[in-house]
């Protein structure tokens, strides 16, 4: 598919967030893993190791780990604006979980799709809209009411 | 009924392997091919498309939920030191009150037993408002000298409707903890909720912390709002000669300076309004009156000094700056 097919949307933030004072995103962080599988091995290591840790780090962050017996342990975020991703962690070693709870507490929850441009400003223009007479000087003269020109 | 009814013809359908499995499941489990699971799940999936998706259950039904950690978690992801008794009272409406005192009557509770021991948030809500309304028009005269009282009040008044207001809220998550009796939560019901929050909050942290809080979540929603989206003014140029001759200048005229295509589809016309024979402003328009009209809105946001090009609002964080009193640019 090209990429004029694909969805997109312009750089924005979740309620000009940083403009006023920075808000944490990611609300709520529920690891699903299971005690005796193997595919949640990793993610059984990184609760022993660093869960505690990014539960202080992000007081902002309700960190839930919740034992289930399943076979592919997830990582769900939900985030401010309501948005739900779920991660699977299937056999990933405690390092990447890390990384992917790290990476999923920075991000803003708007959708991951196409930017269209890595800028965006709510002006567009900061000289005016282009009209038939932008950059051209006036052809009667300077401009004056007309009553002084008729004297 | 529709689904019922589906429902009835396809048990009878399903005839006997459904009888021999459903029966006494522990006692005549067999390793077989289930060949009754093909058309009960697309009876299900039938039964789901006629129905529509299920109704929305409220997040504090859904697993994974611990309500003390939530409002603890609200209160120092906005970085403010609420005290937890009146956060929890501010979630808790009136409304959430009846319906569970009328659920507990119905489950055969009376009198005494059925009372809840909740304070609602109507006081705080109230608070807040009063708050909420002042600190706002506070802050648009401090940053607007020349803006008229209507102006003031229509911008206070956009900045707590219930669209802002719940757009805020339910990026800020208030919408999960907000107790109501009603799944999504109503928007009357989600702005009283904010109004309560930030009484809350005045409450708790006092009057300079609440108005940080609103400076930094509510006035934001102004920004790339122009003051006649805000305000609609039907009349702009009987406004601007009023405004005129309340200052005492010379009245003004409107002069087309510039003509386009006056024949075509797509004409342009600009017009200039002088007064003491000085261009006060101009303003394009596809006639001459709407050119008139966009010339008088041009003028009268510099009058107001609510130009586009003024000078940005002090957002900066309260610990560097104890007292903000930055006033707008006045634009030439």
């Amino acid at each position: 598919m090209t990429s004029r097919g694909t969805p997109s949307r312009f750089l924005q933030s979740v309620l000009q967030n940083g403009v006023g004072r920075y808000v944490c995103q990611l609300k709520r962080i529920s690891l699903i893993f299971s005690k005796k599988a193997q595919s949640s091995l990793g993610v059984r290591e990184y609760i022993e190791e660093g869960v505690v840790d990014f539960a202080k780090k992000n007081p902002g962050t309700v960190v839930y780990v919740s034992p289930q017996s399943c076979r592919i342990p997830k990582i769900v975020a939900e985030y401010l604006n309501g948005n739900v991703r779920e991660e699977i962690v299937t056999a990933k070693p405690s390092r990447e979980v890390a990384a992917l709870v790290q990476k999923l507490s920075e991000q803003s929850g708007l959708d991951i799709i196409r930017i269209r441009k890595p800028f965006h400003t709510s002006s567009p223009s900061v000289q005016g809209q282009w009209h038939p007479f932008t950059n051209r000087p006036p052809s009667i003269g300077p401009i004056k009411p007309q009553d002084s020109q008729a004297q | 009924m529709a689904s019922s009814y589906l429902v009835s013809r396809g048990v009878a359908a399903l005839g006997i392997h459904l009888q021999h499995v459903c029966r006494n499941v522990l006692l005549t489990q067999t390793r077989e091919k289930k060949r009754w699971m093909k058309s009960y799940t697309l009876l299900m999936e039938r039964k789901r498309k006629l129905e529509g998706p299920p109704p929305p259950k409220p997040r504090s039904h859904q697993p994974n939920w611990d309500y003390h950690a939530e409002v603890q978690a609200f209160s120092s992801r906005l970085q403010e030191n609420f005290s937890l008794e009146l956060l929890k009272t501010a979630f808790v409406n009136p409304c959430y009150v009846r319906s569970e005192e009328e659920n507990r009557r119905k489950l055969g509770l009376e009198g005494e037993a059925a009372a809840l021991s909740l304070r609602d948030n109507t006081d705080l809500r109230g608070r807040g408002l009063d708050f909420t309304h002042s600190f706002l028009s506070d802050w648009c005269r401090g940053n607007f000298p020349n803006l008229p009282a209507e102006a003031v009040a229509a911008v206070v008044g956009h900045l707590t409707s219930p669209t802002v207001m719940c757009h805020v809220a339910r990026n800020l998550a208030v919408e999960d903890l907000a107790m109501s009796s009603q799944c999504p939560v109503p928007d009357e019901v989600l702005q009283a909720t904010f109004f309560a929050v930030i009484g809350a909050l005045h409450e708790s942290s006092g009057a300079e912390q609440a108005g940080f809080f609103l400076r930094d979540f509510l006035v934001p929603q102004l920004i790339g709002k122009d003051l006649f989206e805000v305000w609609p003014v039907v009349n702009p140029m009987g406004l601007l000669v009023e405004e005129m001759s309340r200052r005492k200048q010379s009245l003004p005229e409107p002069r087309l300076i510039r003509s386009a295509g006056a024949s075509t589809v797509l004409p342009l016309y600009f017009v200039g309004l002088y007064s003491d024979e000085k261009l006060l402003a101009e303003g394009p328009g596809e006639t001459v009156l709407a050119a008139e009209e966009e010339a008088a809105r041009v003028a009268l946001r510099k009058l107001y000094g609510y130009t586009e090009n003024r000078r940005p609002w002090d957002f900066s964080p309260q610990s560097q700056h104890p007292a903000p009193a930055v006033r707008a640019l006045q634009s030439t």
